[in-house]
């Protein structure tokens, strides 16, 4: 019983960090990462001028009208 | 512009708001860490039934005195990168200026014979099918995409503010002074903001639309309309 709470204070400040760390990787590796992805997907075949066009021809553009 | 319920911030369509977002993933990464950390030791704190005697703690002080201090570095760094990356001199293409009044927005194009309009809320009677009610404008701020455009913002009355978010800007237009801001944005599109200072009865109904398109339909635009 010596030194009982000094020992499992030890054990859960060390799982507290682990827990807390834990928490911040599958942050990091559910939401921040698949973000960061998500946007070197999307402009790395990207074609500015055919979004235009697409959106030029739904006329929803006030300078360009679609014809 | 947002939709119904979001949550989080609306797509990037700056490099800067792309920064400002992977920023806010790291700082709530930060706090989502300390937060699963106090709750973890505050639940064994209140389901633990032994006592401390203790008297001399000058590790465990040092250690929760270090350990914050690394974490705040750990958030000031790259919150300093991003701020000095907002401020970086950036020779930009366009200026134009922004004009709060009581309640609309007056947008002159200095850069292009003096071109100058106002932009008044589109109201809702008068709203086509398929717009976005409270957002849209007569007068859309139309913008060359892949051009580093600087807005000097000011009002002409009360205090406003001149915010497009996924622009990643707001800067606030204050009376008898000129704020400077510039973003960059790489995609063709329409983006909407709201004024963001408390300015009046009408401060929810002056919005800010900013249409972006390639640069031979923006001259086209501007030869246009300043003819």
């Amino acid at each position: 019983m010596r030194g009982l709470l000094a020992r499992r204070m030890k054990f859960h400040l060390l799982g507290a960090f682990l827990v807390s760390l834990g928490c911040a990787t599958l942050y990091k590796f559910a939401v921040a990462e698949p973000r960061k992805r998500a946007y070197a997907e999307f402009y790395k075949n990207y074609d500015p001028m055919k979004d235009f066009e697409a959106m030029k021809a739904a006329g929803v553009f006030e300078s360009a009208p679609a014809k | 512009m947002a939709n119904h319920s979001q949550f989080g911030f609306q797509d990037a369509s700056s490099p800067i708001m792309e920064e400002l977002m992977q920023f806010h993933d790291h700082a709530l990464m930060v706090a989502l860490a300390i937060c699963s950390l106090v709750l973890y030791l505050l639940a064994h704190m209140l389901s633990e039934k032994l006592s401390s005697s203790t008297v001399n703690a000058q590790e465990i002080e040092l250690v929760w005195t270090i350990l914050p201090a690394m974490v705040l570095v750990m958030l000031a760094l790259p919150s300093l990168r991003i701020l000095y990356m907002m401020d970086e001199i950036n020779e930009p293409d366009l200026t134009l200026k922004a004009i709060g009044h009581q309640w609309y927005w007056t947008y002159e194009y200095t850069d292009l014979k003096d071109l100058t309009f106002d932009s008044y809320m589109t109201p809702t009677a008068d709203l086509p099918l398929g717009h976005f009610r409270l957002l849209e404008v007569d007068h859309r701020v139309i913008v060359p995409t892949n051009s580093t455009v600087r807005v000097i913002v000011t009002a002409d009355d009360v205090l406003h503010s001149w915010a497009v978010p996924s622009l990643g800007v707001k800067t606030d237009a204050i009376p008898g002074r000129l704020n400077q801001t510039s973003f960059l944005t790489p995609r063709p599109g329409i983006y909407y903001g709201q004024c963001s200072e408390i300015c009046g009865a009408n401060h929810s109904f002056m919005p800010i639309v900013v249409e972006a398109v390639p640069l031979a339909n923006f001259e086209n635009w501007s030869s246009l309309s300043s003819s």
